[in-house]
C-alpha cells in the first residue's frame, strides 16, 4: 500500500504542525497571563493580592470539577474533600513536628499520596459498572462530611472546629506567593486545555454523551473515571498544600462539603464544560465576595443563589458561553463556522484476528442459554455454533428475542444461564468491554452516537482500543479500516466528517454507528438492523460490505433485520427465533419456504413450548 | 378541509359510488347513522357533509424526535364509524404518528383535527379526555396493578366502573373473574384482551390502537378483530389501527394505507381488488 | 430500656422528615435539595408562632401551609423547567436551599433560638421515665405513615399518583394530568417537611442552617428505600438504630456518619436498597 505510506509519511509532519498550531495558542495566551500575574502585586492593592492568592488555589480545585463534571458528566461535591486532605497534611505536620524543608516535602507526599488513595476509594465505590450517575453524587456528597467530621472529632491533634493555625511554613514574600499560586494556575488551566482538546480528550465527552457506547467500544469506563478522579484529587491535594502554606491556617470547613458545593456553583456559573469560565467565575466571584460580604454578609450570598438559580434553570451553560455568544453576534461569526479541518482518513488492512490466541473455526458457540425476567421468559434453551465466515441473520417478529440475543453476547452479565463462547473464549460474566477484547463488536438497534462529538472524534474513538489517543494533540490522519471507510463514502458521511453528530439524519447516524463498530476491527459482528433508515441504494451496498467481510475476511456476523429479501440476499444461514425460542436453523432456501416462518410472520403460530404464565 | 398535495395517489377501481378528485372512495353513506350522529366540533365549522364524516383528519403533518423528521407531509382521513388500518414496516413512522396525534411529541408543521375541532399541540392527558382512548404498543398496561385498577384509570372517576366491567364482560368473561389480580401475571393474549377492554370501558369515538395483534395466537387475534366489528358496528366508534399483519388488518379495516419513510405511498379501501397485492408490493421492497 | 425507645424515637423522626422527600422522589424521579431549606421553614414557623405567645400546637398547622405553599411557587418556577435534567434539579433545589437560609437569616438572625415545647415532662413507660413529646412524636409518625398509606392505596387520587409514579406517560395517555399530579405532590412534600421541621425544634433549637444535617440523612435513607413508604420505615428503623447504637458505645461522632456511611455501602451492593425488586 504505497499510496498510504506516502501519505502517512507527508502526514507526518500535519501531526506536529497541528499540534504546533494549538501549542501556540496556548503559549500566546499563557504567556499574557503569565505577564499579568507578574505585574500583579505592582500594580493591585494589597488586599486583593491577598484575596486573589487565595482565589488562584479554589480556582485550580474549581477546574478539577470541571473536567470531572463539565467534560465526564461526574457531578462531584466531593473536591473539598481533597483540597482538605492537602491542607490538613500541612497543617498537621508543621504543627506537630515542626517546619523544615524536609518536612515540607514529606507534607506535599502525605497530601497528595492520601488524596490519592482515598480518591481511588470513592471512585471504587462510585464508578462500578452499572452505577447510576446520581449514586455517584452521593457518594461525593458523603465524602466531605465524612472527612469534615472526622477532623471536628479529632481533639487538639487537628484542632477540631477551630482547626490548626500559627504553624510555621515557607518564609516566602507575599508577592512571591502571589506568583507562584498564579503560574500554578496559568500551567495548569494550559494542561487541563491541551489534554481536554486532545484525542484523549475526548473520550471525556464520550463517556458524558453514552457511557454504554464507550463500553461497546471496548473502553473501561469504570477505570476511566477512577484514574480521572485520582488526577484530580492529587491536583486538589496539591491545591490545598499550597494554600495553608500561605495562609498558615486550617479549618475543617475547607474540607466540608458546603466548599465543596461553593466549588460546582462557581463552575456552573461560570461556564461548565469550557475550562476558562469555572476559572474566571472563582477569580470573579471570589475576590468579590471578600470585598462584599463585609458589608452585606447575607445579601450577598443570597445574590449568589439566586444567580445560581436562575443559571441552572435559564442558562444552563454558564455566563461566559453566554458572553462570547454575544460577542460573536456582534461580531457577526456563526457559531457553525468550522474553526480547524477535520483529520484525513486513511485506509488500513484490517486484522480483527490479531491478538486473539488461536481459537479454531468456531466464531460462536451458544449453548442452553436463557434469559428471565422474574416469570416472564425472553429466553429458553438457546444452542447453536456459527463458523468464520458465515454471514447469519436472526429473523422472528417483534419480541422474539433477537435483541436480547445480541445484547447477551455482547455481554457476559446478561443472560441467567447457559454458556456462551466467543473465538473459543467464554465471556462468563463479563462486561461489555471485556467481549470487545474477545472481538466482539455490536451495533445497536437504534442509532446510538456521541451527539456533540464530530463524525470524525467519534471515529477516533471507536479506534480507542487499536490506537491509543494522544495526550496532548489532535491527530491529523485516522487509521480507519477499509470496510469502515466504505461505509463512511458510501452514505456520503465524508464530507461532512467535522460536522457534529446530533445533527445527522436518523439514518446517517446509523451509518455512523455502522462504521464505528467495524472500526473496532470486530471477528464478531452483531448488528441489530444495519439497514433500518438507509435507501435501497445505500442499503446494497451495506449488503456488499458485509458479505466481503464474511468471505474475504472470515469474519462471524449475526445480523437481526426485518427487511427479507435482504436477508435472502446475502445470509448464508438463517436461524428463526419465536417467543423466545430457537424454531429453526437453515440454509436461507430451508427458510423462506418454510410453511412455519410463513405463518409466524402473518401472525398465526403460537410456539408449541412457549412459556407464558 | 384544504386537499393534500405531495404524497403520490393512486386511483382505485371502485366496486361502487364514484372516485373523488383524489383518487378516493366516496364514503359509503350506508354507514352514516341515520338520523346522522354528527360531531358538534363540525357543525359549529358549517362544513360540507363530508367534512361531517371525518373523525380524524390529518393535514401536511410533519413530525419527529429531536432533530430527526419522521413524518413528512402526511395526509389522513378517518371516517366516523370506520376501521382504518395503518400498515407499515418498522421504523417507518407508524408508532410517531400516533404519537405526533397524542399529542406526545411535538407537530412540526400540518393540522390534526377531531371531529373537525384543531387538537394540534394539546397535551396527551386533555386529548385523552376528548374520548380518544390511545393503546400503546409496549408498557401499556401497569404490571404492578390489579386488572381492576387498570380498568378504573380509563374512566374519569368510579361512578361507572361496575357497569363498564360488566360491559366489557359481555366481550371478554375472563375479565370480571380476574379483577383483583395483577395485570402482569396475566398471559400475553389476555394482557392484549384487556388493552382493548380497557380502551372499551371509557366509551370512547376515537380508538388508536398501536399493534395488537403481535405475538398473540389465531383465536384470540380473530376474537379482537370480533370485538372490533362489533363495537364499530353498534356505537359507530372509529378505529385508528397500526399493524404489521397483513392479513388480521385486512380482515377487520375498511379502508387502509401504507406508511413508508414518513410519507403515505398507497390508500384504498379494503374490498377493493388489488388492495391485497398493492400493499404487499409497497411492503415488500 | 431506654436505648430501645431511643430506637424507636429515633425512627420516627427520620420517617417523618423523609417521608417528603420519598414521595417527591417516586413522582418527580428527582431529590429535592431544598428539603433541608423547607425543614428549616417549618422550625421558623414555630418560633414565630412561640414568638407571637400562640398556643405550640398552632405551629404545627401554620408550618404546613407555609411550608405547602412555598413548595407550589418553587415547583412552578423553578423544578418544572427541569423536568428532563434531574442532576440540575438537585442544583437547582440544592441553590433554592441556600436562598432559603439567607433570607430566613435576614429575617430572623443568624443566632440559635429555641421553641417552646407543647409538651414537657416525662411518662413513665415499662420502668423507664421517658420524654412525653418524643413518644408523642412516635404516635405522630405512626399516624402520618397510615394517612399517607390510606390516601396512596385507598383513594382514586393515591391509585394516580401511583400509576404516575410507575409509568407517567401511559398515565398521560390516560387522560391523567400528570402536571398536577407533580405540583401537587411536591407542595404536599414541602408541606410534610415545614411540618416534620416544626415537630423535631422543640427536641433542640433553630438555626438558619439546621435543616442541611436532617437533608443529608433523609436523603440517604430515601436512596435506600427506593419508592415504599415501608421500604423507608425499615430502613428508619434499621439505619437509625444503627446510629443510636453507635452513638452510644462508639463514638457520637461516628454516631453521625452511620446513617451516611451505610446507606453508601448498602447502595454499592444492592442499588435497590431495602426495597423489594
Amino acid at each position: 500500500m504505497t499510496d498510504a505510506q506516502t501519505a502517512h509519511a507527508g502526514a507526518v509532519p500535519l501531526v506536529r504542525a497541528r499540534a504546533r498550531s494549538d501549542l501556540r495558542l496556548v503559549l500566546v495566551l499563557g504567556g499574557a497571563a503569565l505577564v499579568l500575574v507578574a505585574a500583579g502585586p505592582y500594580v493591585l492593592p494589597t488586599y486583593m493580592v491577598n484575596s486573589l492568592i487565595r482565589a488562584f488555589l479554589y480556582a485550580a480545585a474549581a477546574l478539577t470539577v470541571d473536567i470531572l463534571w463539565g467534560y465526564t458528566g461526574i457531578l462531584t461535591f466531593g473536591q473539598s474533600a481533597f483540597f482538605g486532605i492537602g491542607a490538613y497534611a500541612a497543617g498537621l505536620i508543621f504543627t506537630h513536628l515542626g517546619f523544615s524543608p524536609g518536612h515540607a516535602a514529606l507534607a506535599l507526599v502525605v497530601g497528595v499520596a492520601g488524596a490519592m488513595i482515598v480518591a481511588a476509594v470513592v471512585g471504587w465505590l462510585s464508578f462500578y459498572q452499572g452505577a447510576s450517575p446520581l449514586y455517584a453524587s452521593v457518594v461525593s456528597l458523603v465524602l466531605p462530611i465524612v472527612v469534615a467530621q472526622l477532623l471536628y472529632s479529632g481533639g487538639t491533634f487537628t484542632g477540631s472546629s477551630s482547626g490548626l493555625s500559627g504553624f510555621e511554613s515557607f518564609d516566602i514574600a507575599i508577592e512571591t506567593w502571589f506568583w507562584i499560586a498564579g503560574a500554578f494556575l496559568v500551567t495548569l488551566t494550559a494542561g487541563a486545555w491541551i489534554f481536554v482538546r486532545s484525542d484523549a480528550g475526548r473520550v471525556l465527552v464520550a463517556i458524558r454523551e453514552n457511557e454504554a457506547r464507550c463500553e461497546y467500544l471496548g473502553i473501561n469506563v469504570s477505570r476511566v473515571k477512577i484514574l480521572l478522579l485520582v488526577v484530580c484529587a492529587a491536583i486538589g491535594a496539591g491545591a490545598g498544600y499550597a494554600f495553608a502554606c500561605v495562609q498558615m491556617v486550617v479549618a475543617p470547613e475547607y474540607a466540608g462539603f458546603v466548599f465543596g458545593t461553593e466549588l460546582v456553583i462557581w463552575v456552573a456559573l461560570g461556564g461548565r464544560g469550557t475550562l476558562i469560565g469555572p476559572v474566571l467565575g472563582t477569580l470573579v466571584i471570589d475576590v468579590s465576595t471578600s470585598y462584599l460580604s463585609g458589608n452585606l454578609p447575607f445579601v450577598w450570598k443570597l445574590i449568589i443563589g439566586l444567580t445560581f438559580v436562575v443559571v441552572i434553570v435559564a442558562i444552563p451553560q454558564g455566563l461566559l458561553p453566554l458572553i462570547k455568544g454575544a460577542v460573536d453576534r456582534v461580531r457577526g461569526r456563526g457559531k457553525s463556522d468550522p474553526t480547524e479541518p477535520p483529520p484525513t482518513l486513511q485506509s488500513v488492512a484490517a486484522e480483527p484476528y490479531a491478538g486473539l490466541a488461536e481459537a479454531g473455526p468456531h466464531a460462536l458457540q451458544i449453548k442452553g442459554v436463557r434469559k428471565h425476567f422474574g416469570s416472564l421468559r425472553v429466553l429458553e434453551g438457546i444452542e447453536f455454533t456459527a463458523m468464520r465466515g458465515e454471514l447469519l441473520s436472526l429473523v422472528g417478529p417483534n419480541g422474539a428475542g433477537k435483541t436480547t440475543l445480541m445484547r447477551c453476547i455482547a455481554d457476559g452479565n446478561e443472560r441467567t444461564g447457559g454458556v456462551i463462547l466467543v473465538n473459543g473464549h467464554d465471556i462468563q460474566r463479563l462486561p461489555p468491554y471485556d467481549c470487545v477484547a474477545f472481538g466482539v463488536g455490536r451495533k445497536f438497534q437504534t442509532a446510538t452516537v456521541f451527539e456533540t462529538l464530530t463524525i470524525a472524534e467519534s471515529l477516533r474513538i471507536a479506534r480507542t482500543r487499536r490506537a491509543l489517543p494522544s495526550f496532548r494533540a489532535r491527530a491529523a490522519t485516522l487509521d480507519v479500516p477499509e470496510a469502515a471507510l466504505k461505509v463512511i463514502q458510501a452514505t456520503g458521511l465524508e464530507d461532512m466528517l467535522h460536522v457534529e453528530a446530533r445533527h445527522l439524519s436518523h439514518g446517517q447516524k446509523q451509518a455512523l454507528e455502522l462504521a464505528m463498530v467495524l472500526a473496532l476491527e470486530p471477528s464478531v459482528l452483531l448488528l441489530d438492523e444495519p439497514t433500518a433508515g438507509l435507501t435501497k441504494p445505500e442499503r446494497m451496498l451495506i449488503g456488499q460490505i458485509l458479505v466481503e467481510l464474511a468471505s474475504k475476511h472470515s469474519l462471524c456476523i449475526l445480523l437481526v433485520e426485518h427487511d427479507l429479501d435482504f436477508v435472502r440476499e446475502i445470509s448464508s444461514r438463517v436461524i428463526v427465533l419465536h417467543q423466545g425460542r430457537l424454531v429453526l436453523d437453515g440454509t436461507v432456501g430451508e427458510v423462506v419456504e418454510s410453511e412455519l416462518v410463513r405463518t409466524i410472520y402473518s401472525g398465526g403460530a403460537h410456539a408449541p413450548t412457549a412459556a407464558r404464565a | 378541509m384544504a386537499p393534500p398535495r405531495g404524497a403520490a395517489q393512486r386511483r382505485q377501481p371502485q366496486a361502487w359510488g364514484y372516485t373523488d378528485e383524489r383518487g378516493r372512495a366516496a364514503p359509503r353513506r350506508e354507514w352514516l347513522p341515520l338520523g346522522g350522529q354528527r360531531s358538534g366540533g363540525s357543525r359549529k365549522r358549517g362544513g360540507t357533509p363530508m367534512s361531517a364524516a371525518v373523525a380524524l383528519d390529518l393535514a401536511r403533518v410533519r413530525s419527529g424526535y429531536g432533530e430527526a423528521l419522521i413524518l413528512r407531509e402526511v395526509d389522513l382521513d378517518i371516517r366516523c364509524g370506520e376501521i382504518f388500518v395503518l400498515l407499515g414496516k418498522n421504523g417507518m413512522g407508524k408508532s410517531t404518528l400516533l404519537k405526533t396525534v397524542m399529542g406526545f411529541l411535538p407537530v412540526r408543521a400540518g393540522r390534526v383535527r377531531l371531529f373537525g375541532e384543531d387538537i394540534t399541540g394539546q397535551p396527551p392527558h386533555r386529548l385523552a379526555r376528548k374520548a380518544i382512548a390511545y393503546t400503546p404498543q409496549e408498557q401499556a398496561l401497569f404490571q404492578d396493578l390489579s386488572v381492576e385498577d387498570n380498568l378504573r384509570l380509563a374512566l374519569r372517576d368510579d361512578k361507572h366502573l361496575r357497569e363498564g366491567v360488566k360491559r366489557i364482560g359481555a366481550f371478554f368473561p375472563f375479565i370480571p373473574e380476574r379483577l383483583k389480580q395483577r395485570a402482569g401475571t396475566l398471559s400475553g393474549g389476555e394482557q392484549k384482551m384487556l388493552l382493548v377492554a380497557r380502551a372499551l370501558m371509557s366509551r370512547p369515538k376515537l380508538m388508536l390502537i398501536d399493534e395488537i395483534s403481535e405475538g398473540l395466537q389465531p383465536t384470540v387475534i380473530e376474537r379482537l378483530a370480533g370485538v372490533l366489528r362489533r363495537e364499530r358496528d353498534g356505537t359507530q366508534v372509529s378505529i385508528l389501527l397500526i399493524e404489521q399483519n397483513v392479513k388480521f388488518a385486512l380482515s377487520v379495516a375498511d379502508r387502509y394505507a401504507v406508511l413508508k419513510l414518513g410519507e403515505i405511498v398507497d390508500r384504498g379501501s379494503v374490498g377493493d381488488q388489488g388492495a391485497e397485492k398493492s400493499i404487499t408490493d409497497h411492503l415488500a421492497v | 430500656m431506654a436505648q430501645v425507645l431511643d430506637i424507636i424515637t429515633t425512627a420516627a423522626i427520620f420517617f417523618a422528615v423523609g417521608a417528603g422527600l420519598l414521595i417527591v422522589f417516586g413522582v418527580m424521579k428527582i431529590i429535592n435539595f431544598a428539603h433541608g431549606g423547607f425543614i428549616t421553614v417549618g422550625g421558623y414557623s414555630a418560633l414565630a408562632v412561640t414568638n407571637l405567645g400562640l398556643n405550640p400546637w398552632l405551629s404545627l398547622l401554620f408550618a404546613f401551609v407555609i411550608g405547602a405553599v412555598c413548595g407550589m411557587i418553587i415547583e412552578r418556577l423553578v423544578v418544572r423547567p427541569l423536568y428532563s435534567r434531574p442532576l440540575d434539579a438537585i442544583l437547582a433545589t440544592w441553590g433554592l436551599g441556600i436562598i432559603i437560609g439567607q433570607v430566613i437569616t435576614l429575617a430572623f438572625g443568624r443566632e440559635v433560638q429555641f421553641v417552646q415545647s407543647p409538651v414537657t415532662g416525662a411518662v413513665d413507660l415499662l420502668g423507664t421515665s421517658y420524654s412525653q413529646y418524643r413518644l408523642i412524636l412516635v404516635l405522630a409518625a405512626i399516624v402520618l405513615a397510615l394517612v399517607l398509606a390510606a390516601i396512596l392505596n385507598g383513594t382514586r387520587l393515591g391509585l394516580v399518583t401511583r400509576a404516575v409514579i410507575m409509568n407517567e406517560s401511559l398515565a398521560r395517555g390516560l387522560g391523567i394530568n400528570s402536571g398536577l399530579v407533580r405540583f401537587a405532590t411536591f407542595s404536599l412534600g414541602a408541606g410534610l417537611a415545614s411540618l416534620a421541621g416544626a415537630f423535631i425544634t422543640p427536641l433542640s433549637s433553630v438555626d438558619p442552617n439546621m435543616g442541611v444535617p436532617w437533608l443529608v440523612n433523609a436523603f440517604m435513607l430515601v436512596m435506600v428505600s427506593g419508592v415504599s413508604l415501608v421500604s423507608l420505615a425499615i430502613a428508619c428503623l434499621v439505619l437509625g438504630g444503627a446510629q443510636v447504637l453507635v452513638s452510644t458505645y462508639g463514638n457520637p461522632v461516628l454516631g453521625g456518619l452511620t446513617i451516611v456511611l451505610l446507606a453508601a455501602l448498602i447502595l454499592r451492593f444492592r442499588p435497590q436498597g431495602f426495597s423489594r425488586e
